[in-house]
Parts: structure tokens; C-alpha cells; sequence
């Protein structure tokens, strides 16, 4: 695997497929940190104008310091942007707390519903994601232990564990609906 | 672990195994991270807009008629710079070789300007081209009249370096509608640029050796009294490309 | 269902050849797919539909407008989607440019032409080759340029001309999830020598023979026409030969 900074290198001389695999990276986590701040619209603007402000400005990453610091330095400028023409001025002021809600209880259960889609319990994906989502969401662990526990490598864990973002994402965008 | 990993973000920042916990957080689940990366890849990818195309687009108010300019070849600045080289030499060669240079080659040039002006060569996707809201005739035409407009600037400027008469600085004019209707009608007829061009310059050459050996002057082709003549053959020319693009017809080349 | 496609008596020719004859057809939503020997007209009826020709007799309802009324065209023509059988192209565009140029000449909202065309590219697979040079790109890869343009603007009809030559196995099943996608909303017709593309993604077929359409139904009723003879290795195929030497009789 590539390193972010070789990466971030890429993306300065141009290099589109460099960056659809830096935003494959850092878009999740920086989506939810972003998330519990604001919603998911104004995330996804930030999200946007961040990357694009990636692709332009990747010139101007020295080398000093982490490729991932740099692109949440990045987010946080255009998330206060946001704060201050929204007038949210405490999403500004709570990023910059990085305070760390836990998930409340409406969500967990939520989350309990979204998993029950998944299938039934007779099938053997389904077993094996509800597994996969109560390792990483219920018992927090990391993707290293979990690939030590499964015994599988952590790249398809984490492949994995992309999908079922996914397949959590769309169920419970149905269970808005409802 | 968890004091090992505090959850500040300057620490999630640096650290790759608190990001993908992080990215697994159910909060985030409802942001659509795939239409951000289509918001992302859509300005990776395209290639911005010129400047001269911009203004067209403002001039023309119509984006698709802009870009069709953009991506006309005797529109590229290269072109443009080509045919002021050779109209350049043409007025230094004027008082040698005692002939109206400029006005003799500006009627070819504005001919191969416009073969090319169908389409980027010939319009390859000239199938695709004629199944499009903005109609294949309506680009064809901005095309053709923005190179001749360019075209009839250079010729301007070029004859107001050399001192023949007005009847002939402004006549090549006449003769250069009619050259550049005849490249186009043969451009797409035969839907090929380059035939239109060696049609225009071959009827050209033909029209001023003619007038060459006929009077012994080959300025006689682009004098007033043949106007009569152009303008019949422009008419009959126009016709003939408003023929050739007309969609009832089959086209030579297609199977 | 709404009746998206609707040709009436339409007769085309080519010098004196008539390569269709007096057809009439009415599609609704859906995949619609397009079978039959070359020559059986299958080419001719695309490009009539996408107005690329004009019907020599007969007349067209295309998604409610007439395209013999410029105007009625015109807006016909922004909802339209066409990949022709050979898709000719500008070599030093790139992929982005390509479909960008057609979009725009769809005369597509311009705040929404680059984000479309990002997504049309995702949707064909190329998003690793969107800043290449047509030039460099295999066939099977400018097959997908050409799918890529004719979606673009989220046609309501899409035609589609042998959509599927020069691509590989897996590319043909992306291939058919997409039209499937597309036809829960709009038409699309396909025209295609692959009987099996039809099986899989088709919820209707017509098979054409000299200029004429000479069955229509499900493809499973299109097996059926093959239980009692007709050479293939499958069903559908077995199908195909029994009504065409039908058809020749």
C-alpha cells in the first residue's frame, strides 16, 4: 500500500486515481468526526469543498507533518466557513473542543433494527457481517484486533467493513421513510 | 487502548487505526460519501474552461455553441498564427514580385480555415453530432462564420500594407466567400476537411492562372467585375452544403 | 403504462431497397430488446427513433413529442440517449471532455453538466481513465465512452446500438445492471446479435427479419417457440432459429 504522503505527491502532479485513494482513506473518518457537528448535507459540502481544495492546493503540502492532519486542518477551515455563514457558531466552537459525544441510546437502537435487516439469522453473510458489525460498533475495537480475531488480513476487513457501511447506510435511510 | 488512543482529532489525525474505527462510527452513515466523491472527481477531472470560450459562451449565451468554437481547429490560436505568417509574407513579397498578394491568398486560406471548421478534422461523431439538441447545422454555422470573421480581419489588416486600389483590396473579399462556401460544400459532401481544402485551392489556382493567362495579370481575379460570378457560385454553393447536411440524406461514407 | 415510443406505418428506404416496412410498434417503460440477422433492419430503426434519419413515410411519437416539429425535436432531442453502432470520436479529447461535449450539446442545465458527467463516467467503470486521451483507450473502452455520453443526461429514451461488442463477461454484466437501473424509469432499446445479453436483461424482445417484425413477447416466450425445434444451445437461442426459418418460409 501506497503511503498518504507518496500519495498526496500524486495528487500534486495531477495524479486523479492518487486522489480518489486519499479521499477512499480519510473521507469516512473525517465524515464522521464532521457529522457531529453538523448535518449530513452541510458534511457532505465540507467533504466536497475539502478534497477539491486537496486536488488544488496538494502543491502546497510541504512535508511537515501528517497528510492526514494536514487534510482535517484543511475540513476544519471550510467547516467554519460553513458554521459562520449558517450562523452555527457553536458547530465552530465545538470542533474546535473535538468534544466526543457517545452515541446515545436512540441511536444504538437504531443501529440493533439496521442490523436485523441484514438477514436472517440462518444466513451464514449474515451471520458473519452481524459479527463483523458488533466487534467494530458495539465492542469498539480496532481493525487490527479484529483482523486477529477473525484471522483474516486487515485489508479485507476493512473492505468488508466498507460494505456494510453501506448496506447499514441504505437501511436506515429506509427506516426514515417508514 | 483507550489511553493509548485519546479521541481528540489531532490525534484521529495522525493515527490510521483510530481513523478507520472512526470512519465506522454510525453517526456518519447517513452522508453519501459517494456523492461527494462525484462532486470532487467532476472538477478533477475537467479541464477548465478558456478564456476565449468563456466569453464566447457569454457572447453566444449558449455553453454547447462555445464549446463548438473551443474545439474548432482553425480556431486554435496555432491556426490563426499560421494564416497571419503567411499573410504576413505575402505583404513583404508584394512590391518584389508587383502583385496583390495578400488579397490572392487570402481567399485560399479562409477556404481551408473553413474545410476545417467542420468539425474537430471531419466530425468523427458525426452520427452522434446530428442526434443533438443543439443541431449539427447551427455548430457548423457559428464555426463558419466565426473563421470567416477572423479570416476577413487578418485579410483587412494585410491589404492595409500594401497601396494597390480599394476595388482591389476590398475585392478579394467577394471571391474569399465564395472559395470558403466552396471548401465548405465540398467538405461536407464528401465529409472530409481535407477534401474540402484541396477542392477550395484547386479551384482557387484554377481561377487565377485563368485570369493569369487570359489578361496577363493575376489581379483580374479578384477584381469587381467578376462579382456577378461569385455570387452566383456562392449561392449555388450554400445550396449545396444546406443539401449536404439536410438529415433526409444518407451520408456517401456511412457502410 | 406509459407509452413511450410509438412508430406508426413508418417505412425507411435506401435507394430502392426498403430496409423497413411499414412498421408499427409501441414500447413502454423498460428494457426492450432488439433481435435479429444483420440486414433485418435493427440499425435502421435505431437511428430513425434517435432522429438521426427522417422516415421516408409514416409517422413518430417519441416520449409524447413528434420529431417531425423542430421545436418537439429539439426538446425531444435533450431526453434522448444514442450510442450508434460505430461510435466515431475526437482522439485528443479525454473521456471527461468527450462526454462533457455531448452533454452540453443535450443542452443539459449548465450547474449540473460536470457533476453528471463524473457520475456517468463511475457508472461505465472508467473513473480510472476519465482524464485519458480517447486515443489510448481500447475498444471494449470507447464502447463504454460511448454509454457513458448516451446516459449522460439521464435520457428518458435511451437506444443503444450492439452496446455490448468488445465487452468482456464481467463488463457485460455491469453493463446489463445499468440498463436494468435505467428502464425501472425510461426506455431503453437494445439492439444486440447476443441472444443470451436479451435472457438476462430484457423484460421484452422483438425479433426483426426483413425489415419487418415477425414476434414480440417475454423471453420466456421466446423459449417457448423453441420447445418444439429450431438448432441452439439454449432455449432462447432455440427460440430464435425456429421463429426465423418461420419467418423465411
Amino acid at each position: 500500500m501506497k503511503s498518504d504522503e507518496h500519495l498526496i505527491r500524486a495528487v500534486a502532479s495531477g495524479d486523479d486515481n492518487a486522489l480518489r485513494e486519499l479521499f477512499r482513506r480519510h473521507s469516512p473518518w473525517l465524515a464522521a468526526r464532521l457529522r457531529r457537528v453538523m448535518p449530513a448535507s452541510a458534511v457532505e459540502d465540507v467533504l466536497q469543498e475539502t478534497f477539491i481544495a486537496v486536488w488544488r492546493g496538494a502543491k502546497r503540502y510541504g512535508g511537515e507533518g501528517v497528510v492526514g492532519a494536514w487534510i482535517w486542518g484543511i475540513s476544519r477551515r471550510q467547516a467554519a466557513l460553513w458554521a459562520r455563514k449558517n450562523g452555527r457558531p457553536e458547530a465552530e466552537m465545538e470542533l474546535a473542543r473535538e468534544e466526543d459525544p457517545a452515541a446515545s441510546a436512540a441511536a444504538k437502537a437504531d443501529l440493533d433494527r439496521a442490523l436485523a435487516d441484514l438477514g436472517p439469522g440462518d444466513n451464514a453473510s449474515g451471520d458473519a457481517q452481524r459479527e463483523l458489525a458488533r466487534l467494530i460498533f458495539v465492542e469498539d475495537r480496532s481493525v487490527a484486533d479484529v483482523a486477529g480475531l477473525l484471522g483474516i488480513p486487515e485489508g479485507t476487513v476493512k473492505s468488508r467493513v466498507y460494505k456494510l457501511r453501506r448496506l447499514l447506510r441504505a437501511s436506515l435511510m429506509q427506516g426514515e421513510c417508514r | 487502548m483507550i489511553e493509548n488512543h485519546p479521541d481528540g482529532a489531532a490525534h484521529v489525525a495522525n493515527c490510521a487505526d483510530c481513523q478507520a474505527r472512526t470512519s465506522l462510527s454510525y453517526d456518519a452513515l447517513d452522508v453519501d460519501l459517494e456523492k461527494v466523491w462525484i462532486g470532487v472527481a467532476a472538477e478533477a477531472w475537467a479541464s477548465p474552461a478558456s478564456r476565449p470560450e468563456r466569453i464566447a459562451g457569454s457572447l453566444l449565451c449558449s455553453p454547447p455553441l462555445a464549446r463548438a468554437l473551443a474545439t474548432t481547429p482553425s480556431l486554435f490560436l496555432s491556426w490563426i498564427l499560421a494564416t497571419a505568417v503567411v499573410l504576413a509574407a505575402g505583404v513583404l513579397a508584394t512590391p518584389i514580385s508587383g502583385e496583390p498578394l495578400p488579397a490572392l491568398l487570402a481567399p485560399a486560406l479562409a477556404g481551408a480555415g473553413v474545410a476545417y471548421a467542420y468539425g474537430p478534422g471531419v466530425d468523427p461523431a458525426f452520427e452522434l453530432s446530428r442526434t443533438m439538441a443543439t443541431s449539427d447545422r447551427m455548430v457548423l454555422l457559428v464555426r463558419v462564420l466565426a473563421v470567416f470573421g477572423v479570416n476577413s480581419v487578418l485579410g483587412l489588416f494585410a491589404s492595409l500594407f500594401t497601396d494597390y486600389s480599394v476595388s482591389i483590396t476590398l475585392g478579394w473579399l467577394v471571391p474569399m466567400t465564395t472559395v470558403s462556401a466552396l471548401a465548405l460544400a465540398a467538405a461536407t459532401l464528401l465529409r472530409s476537411a481535407n477534401a474540402g481544402i484541396l477542392v477550395a485551392l484547386f479551384a482557387w489556382g484554377m481561377v487565377v492562372s485563368t485570369a493569369f493567362a487570359r489578361t496577363d495579370d493575376y489581379a483580374t481575379a479578384v477584381t469587381v467585375s467578376l462579382t456577378p460570378f461569385y455570387a452566383a457560385a456562392t449561392v449555388a454553393l450554400v445550396a449545396l452544403t444546406l443539401y449536404a447536411t439536410n438529415g433526409k440524406r444518407e451520408g456517401l461514407s456511412w457502410r | 403504462m406509459e407509452v413511450n415510443v410509438q412508430v406508426a406505418g413508418v417505412t425507411q428506404r435506401f435507394g430502392r431497397t426498403e430496409v423497413l416496412k411499414e412498421m408499427n410498434l409501441s414500447v413502454g417503460t423498460g428494457v426492450f430488446g432488439l433481435l435479429g440477422p444483420n440486414g433485418a433492419g435493427k440499425t435502421t430503426l435505431l437511428r430513425t427513433l434517435a432522429t438521426a434519419i427522417n422516415p421516408a413515410n409514416g409517422s413518430l411519437r417519441l416520449l409524447g413529442y413528434d420529431p417531425a416539429d423542430t421545436g418537439e425535436r429539439r426538446a425531444l432531442r435533450r431526453r434522448l440517449g444514442y450510442l450508434p453502432q460505430t461510435l466515431g470520436y475526437y482522439p485528443n479529447f479525454t473521456v471527461f471532455e468527450f462526454v462533457e461535449y455531448f452533454a452540453l450539446l443535450k443542452e443539459m442545465p449548465h450547474e449540473r453538466v460536470r457533476p453528471a458527467v463524473a457520475e456517468a463516467i463511475e457508472r461505465v467503470g472508467l473513473e480510472d481513465r476519465a482524464k485519458s486521451k480517447l486515443k489510448t483507450l481500447s475498444g471494449g473502452m470507447i464502447r463504454r465512452v460511448g454509454i457513458a455520453q448516451a446516459i449522460v443526461n439521464d435520457p428518458g429514451l435511451l437506444l443503444l446500438d450492439e452496446p455490448t461488442a468488445g465487452l468482456d463477461p464481467e463488463q457485460r454484466v455491469g453493463f446489463r445492471d445499468l440498463i436494468r437501473a435505467i428502464g425501472q424509469r425510461g426506455t431503453v432499446i437494445v439492439s444486440t446479435h447476443l441472444v443470451e445479453d436479451v435472457g438476462a436483461a430484457c423484460s421484452e424482445v422483438a425479433l426483426m427479419n426483413g425489415g419487418r417484425i415477425v414476434f414480440r413477447g417475454t423471453p420466456d416466450e421466446l423459449s417457448a417457440r423453441g420447445e418444439t425445434g429450431g438448432a441452439g444451445d439454449s432455449p432462447l437461442e432455440r427460440g430464435y432459429t425456429s421463429i426465423l426459418s418461420g419467418a423465411r418460409a
